[in-house]
């Protein structure tokens, strides 16, 4: 019934991600999103970071050549970028791709350069996530971390710090906190602001 | 200063109350207890406080429990580099460290990676997915990817780019391999057979060489020679013998240290002195006193060279070091640090002990068999400026104005399924020297049930319609009341004894403040008006930390009914199968609302 201008702020896809106008994502093509994701303006992705070191197993098929792989219900906010890892591979530079999982929210401003990140994780703002960091999952990075390349963070950890290290524990009642349905329901063209 | 998130702590009834009265600045005219409030700024409130995420709950004894009463029992060790996990047996052999390649950096903690020094830039030997790419050639070097740092510069390298623990314990600083115990060991023993007993044979050193674990080794090898040499005659003397030559002090001594092991009941009635350690073959070590390499490191590097409390706290001990003897280390010594282990731990409540946390015992699984959080089971609180006349949701003012009237909007949320009554109590005036003024508008209401799943999906139409509500009757949803409340926009005014909305599983109520002024200067006037005599002792010292912050103590005390258990300890046996039992649980919470400006 509203009738609403046709270019809202939000590309909205038909597995629910809202993707902003205003962000760049690099090689599409490598680029995989879970589905009811959200990207803000002036996110970058760079999906053209691919792999160009094929593993000896899959015969030079480029089928499957993800640079970037984001779960469903992730949320990034705007400024951030998410860039695959690079490193030498049989004497020769290639990039690895960058997987993060469910329910992360990842802060403005902030540079992921990870090699995994599971479910319900929690980055702040203006962190920066070194080369090969591998973060598991019910993780809370506070504002300002530096994450040192190749660090593991097991889960349920909060972090913070230049560089980031382990400062507590998330407690057991704070699990919810880390879910973002509801989140996501609040970005997007045509918000709920209009009953009946 | 950035601007204060308000926020609501959960004090643990743990604490308790009679206390925490503050003993500098509280006159001792205040000590009768029953209505005294709960002072947030109390030096002890620090460690009763908790935000509700980090309370569980126990439901036997209906309370609150806070990570300080309750018991912990590891059940996992892990460590938090590698993820492997530490089975309890290996502890009590190897240490609270991982003992496979995980190592922070000794300067900055970062973690450190296995390098080849051969092939130089492979930084990710580890992270590498399939080792077979990894170049075989050594040797290898643990660095740090954030500061740069090197386990060159202490001159240690490795030959395996694996088990670079039990690598590194054989290495000094500057990379001479140094015996293990077991290889001393087999020494010693060859030494024993091949020459005459007692002659010094292959001594491992001078005096000055031995190691930490050498001289312990050769203190206890020494020592139990001595207790076996020892007269084991002469019965029931044992008590009136007090000196640390003795061999009872010693073999009790010994038992100590070395777990029990030693312990030798015939041992109870030996008496006399023994000797004490001779040479380094017995485990003697003289001090080594001359500081004069210390004091010349001072002067070249300075104190940028020396170590800070964090970093002597994170080098754990090295065994195959050579004795300190009081002398302080230098950065450019340190070694890397293992990774502490970490534990899963399960949760008991302190006073019944059933277990109200327990996860689940895999490493890698992050779920829980028990976990009773308190957020299931009381209201949440969140507090958020409430801007009245405007109606526009403009960002919140950075500090409270002083002597201004401040709303701000308290709503709770019920999580379980049964209609609970809310009863709220805070003194009129925070307490501490500055008495801001406090109203709760509506200090009773009631909150509907968490009601079931399938109203799930009705929950986000329904999240926006919100409606006000004059009176506390049972809620009902209409649209036309919600859209009464669009309309009516900023003109939605705070009432008393009304609640301000209410929704599905919650009700949002006002309070109002009136910051206390600041000025030091108005402190003795106030106290005078007040008229209690008091002004000569009116403590006009400047402004603490924090004294500008605005907290507010608050009573709540929440009363619900659940279906006839009759299972409770204590609870009257109900004749009436369907009757309801009432339950209440009350405490004090702290509502933070912000910083007060100084105007
Ligand atoms: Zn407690
Ligand atoms: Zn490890
Ligand atoms: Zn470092
Ligand atoms: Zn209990």
């Amino acid at each position: 019934m509203s009738r609403r201008p046709p270019r809202g702020e939000y590309i909205e896809t038909d597995t629910g991600n809202k993707v902003a106008r205003k962000a760049t994502l690099v090689g599409t093509q490598n680029i995989m999103l879970g589905g009811k994701t959200v990207i803000q303006q002036e996110v970058m992705i760079r999906g053209d970071l691919a792999r160009s070191v094929q593993s000896s197993s899959s015969g030079g098929t480029p089928a499957s050549n993800t640079a970037v792989a984001i779960g469903r219900y992730c949320f990034l906010s705007r400024g951030c970028c998410l860039r695959p890892p690079g490193r030498l591979y049989k004497g020769s530079f290639t990039y690895m791709p960058l997987r993060i999982n469910d329910h992360v929210f990842v802060g403005p401003g902030s540079v992921i350069q990870a090699a995994s990140i599971g479910s319900h994780v929690h980055i702040g703002a203006k962190v920066v996530i070194g080369e090969f960091a591998i973060i598991k999952d019910y993780v809370r990075i506070l504002d300002g971390s530096v994450v040192p390349a190749n660090m593991v963070i097991p889960s349920f950890s909060i972090v913070a710090g230049q560089p980031a290290r382990v400062i507590g524990e998330v407690p057991e009642g704070g699990h919810e906190t880390f879910e973002l349905r509801d989140l996501y329901k609040t970005v997007g063209n045509n918000l709920p602001p209009a009953p009946s | 200063m950035a601007p204060l998130t308000p926020y609501t702590f959960i004090q643990c009834p743990c604490s308790d109350p009679s206390t925490l009265a503050r003993s500098g600045d509280v006159a001792p005219s205040d000590a009768d207890d029953d209505d005294r409030t709960f002072d947030p700024r109390a030096p002890r409130a620090n460690f009763s406080l908790y935000p509700l995420e980090y309370l569980l709950y126990c439901e036997d004894c209906h309370q609150i429990r806070c990570p300080r009463c309750v018991a912990e029992e590891i059940v996992t060790y892990y460590c938090p580099n590698c993820l492997f996990e530490v089975p309890s047996s290996n502890l009590k052999s190897e240490g609270n460290r991982c003992t496979r390649s995980c190592f922070q950096c000794p300067i900055c903690i970062g973690p450190l990676s296995v390098t080849s020094l051969e092939s130089q830039p492979d930084p990710n030997l580890l992270a590498a997915p399939d080792h077979t790419a990894a170049p075989q050639a050594g040797p290898y070097i643990l660095t740090c990817s954030y500061c740069n740092w090197s386990s060159t510069e202490v001159g240690i390298r490795f030959d395996k780019p694996n088990s670079i623990h039990a690598q590194l314990a054989k290495l000094r600083n500057g990379g001479e391999v140094r015996l293990t115990a077991k290889e001393r060991r087999e020494r010693r023993k060859e030494a024993l057979q091949s020459g005459p007993v007692g002659a010094p044979a292959a001594s491992e050193g001078d005096n000055g060489d031995l190691d930490i674990e050498t001289q312990f080794a050769n203190l206890k090898t020494f020592y139990q020679t001595q207790l076996a040499d020892s007269n084991p005659g002469g019965n029931g003397l044992s008590l009136g013998d007090p000196g640390f030559a003795s061999p009872n002090s010693l073999s009790r001594i010994m038992s100590i240290y070395t777990g029990g092991s030693l312990h030798d009941k015939k041992a109870k009635s030996r008496v006399g002195t023994m000797r004490e350690a001779l040479d380094s073959d017995e485990g003697l070590q003289i001090a080594d006193l001359d500081e004069t390499d210390a004091i010349k490191m001072l002067h070249e590097e300075g104190c940028d060279g020396t170590l800070s409390t964090e970093q002597l706290r994170n080098q754990p001990p090295h065994l195959g070091g050579a004795h300190l003897h009081g002398r302080s280390r230098f950065t450019s010594e340190l070694r890397p640090i293992p990774y502490l282990l970490r534990t899963k731990r399960s949760k008991r409540c302190p006073i019944c002990r059933h277990i109200i946390s327990k996860p689940e015992p895999k490493m890698q699984s992050t779920r829980f068999r028990i976990r009773l959080v308190a957020g299931s089971y009381i209201p949440s609180i969140t507090v958020r400026p409430l801007n009245v006349p405007g109606g526009t949701p403009a960002a919140p003012p950075e500090t409270l104005r002083p002597l201004q009237p401040a709303q701000f909007l308290l709503t709770f949320k019920n999580p379980i399924f049964e209609t609970v009554r809310v009863t709220l109590a805070t003194p009129a005036t925070t307490p501490g020297r500055f008495a801001s003024k406090v109203t709760v508008l509506c200090p009773q209401f009631q909150i509907d049930a968490n009601t079931d799943v399938w109203d799930e999906a009705l929950k986000d139409n329904d999240r926006d319609r919100r409606r006000r509500k004059g009176d506390d009757g049972p809620s009902q949803s209409s649209s036309s009341a919600s859209a009464q409340l669009q309309g009516q926009g900023g003109t939605h005014q705070a009432e008393a004894g009304k609640i301000w909305e209410r929704g599905r599983n919650w009700v949002s109520i006002v309070v109002e403040v009136v910051p206390a002024s600041l000025r030091l200067d108005l402190l003795p006037l106030i106290a005078k008006l007040a008229g209690d005599g008091a002004e000569e002792k009116v403590n006009v010292s400047p402004l603490k930390e924090d004294e500008d912050l605005l907290e507010i103590p608050m009573f709540v005390r929440i009363e619900w009914e659940v279906e006839g258990g009759g299972d409770e300890v204590g609870a009257a046996p109900s004749r009436d199968r369907e009757a309801k039992e009432k339950k209440e649980l009350a405490y004090w919470c702290v509502l933070g609302l912000g910083r007060v400006g100084q105007a």
